[in-house]
């Protein structure tokens, strides 16, 4: 008995954290200093507990409950990814004072969701860790100080992931009907005999709707925009970043289900993956909204994930889970120097990088690293990442599609490399003050851009780690 | 006819009068006590067909849990009955014809198809092994499940008070 609640440490320690920020949501009087300090040292604690489980392997709750290398390696990404999202918290100016409880709340109750949706291996299971992750996403959203935007943000974003959810019931109903089982260990022995079927491949679709709602997939993108604009810096580096590494990992594991034999299935892959990376690309060049470029960017960056994944290869699944952990590190740099260049919480026009590099000569040169790094620029993780994926996909002779992502790379480097104009080219129109940076956010900022460089030159660790973890897939 | 049979055109002609009205009602709270009265149509059909558990469960959670919840949200909202304008014949003939299409294929399927005629297997599950499979088999789901009302609740209660906050903000404008 013991042992069974042991698997369960890393999710068990996020639900005490959410019980923690429940019981400060109730104290009478705002702290943000008490609760920014109370999450960055839990977040703390969360990530050494994740590494510390990282090993651990077994079945939990009749068998709906898997916790293996795969599962454990998303936890670290995921505590990693919330840790370095509270960092960000230091001025939380996008939110009331008095909700900042919540906020973290929310914020932890989102990571326990994703957690336990790495981990889940029974499609009930996953439906409602699913939608316990969303909701807490559709309140963290409107919690954004000022009205206006947000609300339309909060609204379209509940909408769309409303539709998203019974699409994928629609799904999760006809997988049920085909293989009269909600267990994915059975049903990676049945579904491969039947994927030849109308109802089976339709089914397995509809249910990677609802993942791609997560991953801001093509025909489900609409809500990004808007949302990454709309929420609090914060919270959109959270989107961005933490709740992209979860739908990642869920949807590799939906597609294993296929056993790799479905050509309608890969065709239908193909097809959304060059989708969203030539729209994403595309709409990318003409924003002028900084977080709406990282929008329509992680669009065209889903595009790039779906080659890795629909590749079906173990060498496919270890280069995705790679490049989920360089977008995740890349994106979250992107969006430290997003929060700290504009430190009252607005959202962040692309001319108001004029001048960074006078202002603030290391975040400046993190926002290149990082950019470059979405761009696929060599020293960077972002080049190994996409190499990686390319190589997986060259592998299986998907040649074509590997031409258009790199057409469309290299589209997209025209609007990466206007940021960086913008931050090292341009000049104010009025002479700025130097931006302060901390301490702390010094060593974070340098911790990042260390990332970024050592495991782009040196990747074999991580991709040894990745590897290991893509086998338990198969 | 037997007297089940009577029983059942019965409940089935009420169940139907009842939907309608609770779709045409202006008044919200009317057009819930209406959806009610249907609920507690089909729990008794339910019954009929020899499923008293689905027929409890049909007023436990629909008629009562869910629809006094929606009460309580008219209720609280106080939302006056709209006075939105009657649909035009080009909105509703539409709606209409397919609706009539519908109805015309049924009849179809029910009198030609002779599949209608065989009698399905009645699937029989006692509540206690039925509550026991979902609580032991599905423990995981059940607990997911509670904790996403929890975050719901709270999100409610956050929304709401955002609103309510906004709506006296204006009344402050105008004065």
């Amino acid at each position: 008995m013991m042992n069974v609640w042991t698997l369960f440490i890393p999710e068990l320690y996020c639900l005490l954290m959410a019980v923690v920020f429940f019981g400060l949501a109730m104290s009478a009087r705002p702290n943000p200093r008490r609760d920014y300090f109370a999450a960055l040292f839990m977040a703390g604690v969360g990530v050494v507990v994740a590494l510390a489980c990282v090993r651990l392997e077994g079945t939990l709750f009749f068998e709906a409950y898997r916790v293996d290398l795969f599962s454990q390696v998303f936890k670290v990404m995921l505590a990693m990814g919330f840790f370095l999202v509270v960092c960000l918290c230091t001025e939380l100016n996008g939110i009331e004072e008095r909700h900042h409880p919540e906020f973290y709340l929310f914020l932890t109750t989102c990571t326990l969701a994703m957690m336990m949706l790495v981990s889940s291996v029974e499609l009930l299971t996953i439906y409602v860790a699913l939608e316990l992750s969303s909701y807490s996403l559709y309140i963290l959203v409107p919690l954004r100080r000022g009205h206006g935007v947000d609300v339309e943000a909060g609204i379209k974003y509940l909408m769309v992931g409303a539709c998203a959810s019974a699409v994928m019931l629609f799904g999760l109903s006809y997988v049920f009907g085909v293989t009269h089982t909600t267990y994915l260990v059975e049903i990676i022995h049945v579904l491969p005999g039947v994927i030849g079927t109308p109802a089976a491949i339709v089914g397995l679709l509809l249910v990677l709707c609802g993942f791609f709602f997560k991953l801001a997939v093509f025909p489900f993108h609409f809500w990004a925009p808007d949302v990454y604009q709309g929420a609090a810096n914060q919270v959109t580096a959270y989107i961005a970043t933490a709740s992209k590494v979860a739908a990642v990992a869920i949807i590799m594991r939906v597609v294993a289900l296929s056993g790799g034999s479905s050509k309608y299935l890969v065709d239908m892959l193909v097809t959304l993956s060059i989708a969203s990376m030539t729209l994403g690309n595309l709409v990318a060049i003409v924003q002028k909204d900084m977080k709406r470029l990282l929008a329509y960017s992680s669009i065209s960056h889903a595009g790039y994930v779906l080659i890795g994944i629909l590749s079906m290869s173990a060498t496919g699944y270890a280069s995705a889970i790679f490049y989920a952990l360089a977008y995740l590190v890349m994106n979250l740099c992107c969006f430290l120097v997003v929060v700290k260049v504009s430190h009252d919480g607005s959202d962040l026009k692309i001319a108001q990088l004029a001048g960074l590099h006078r202002r603030a000569p290391l975040l400046a040169m993190a926002l290149m690293l990082a950019v470059f790094g979405l761009a696929g620029i060599p020293p960077t993780i972002g080049f190994t990442g996409k190499f990686l994926v390319f190589a997986a996909a060259m592998e299986k002779g998907y040649v074509a599609l590997v031409i258009i992502a790199m057409i469309n790379a290299t589209i997209s480097l025209y609007y990466y490399i206007l940021v960086v104009k913008a931050a090292y080219l341009m000049e104010p129109d009025e002479e700025l003050p130097r931006l302060p940076v901390s301490i702390p956010t010094k060593v974070l900022t340098v911790a990042l851009v260390t990332a970024m460089v050592v495991f782009g030159v040196a990747p074999s660790y991580l991709l040894e780690v990745a590897r290991a973890a893509a086998r338990m897939l198969m | 006819m037997t007297v089940y049979g009577a029983v059942f055109y019965i409940l089935a002609g009420v169940i139907l009068i009842a939907t309608g009205l609770a779709i045409t009602r202006r008044n919200l709270v009317h057009s819930i006590v209406y959806l009610v009265i249907s609920f507690f149509g089909s729990a008794m059909l339910y019954y009929l067909f020899g499923a008293p558990l689905l027929a409890a469960l049909e007023i436990i959670i629909y008629a009562g849990a869910i629809m006094v919840l929606f009460l309580f949200i008219i209720m609280m909202l106080r939302v006056e009955p709209s006075a939105l304008r009657k649909p035009t014949l080009r909105q509703w003939l539409p709606a209409g014809v397919l609706g009539l299409i519908y109805v015309a294929v049924a009849i179809l399927v029910v009198t030609t198809d002779p599949g209608s005629q065989t009698i399905l297997e009645t699937a029989l599950a006692r509540p206690r092994v039925f509550g026991r499979f979902l609580f032991q088999r599905y423990w995981l789901s059940v607990e997911i499940v509670s904790f996403l009302l929890l975050i719901a609740l709270v999100g409610a209660l956050y929304l709401g008070k955002a609103f309510v906050k906004e709506g006296g903000d204006q009344k402050e404008d105008q004065s």
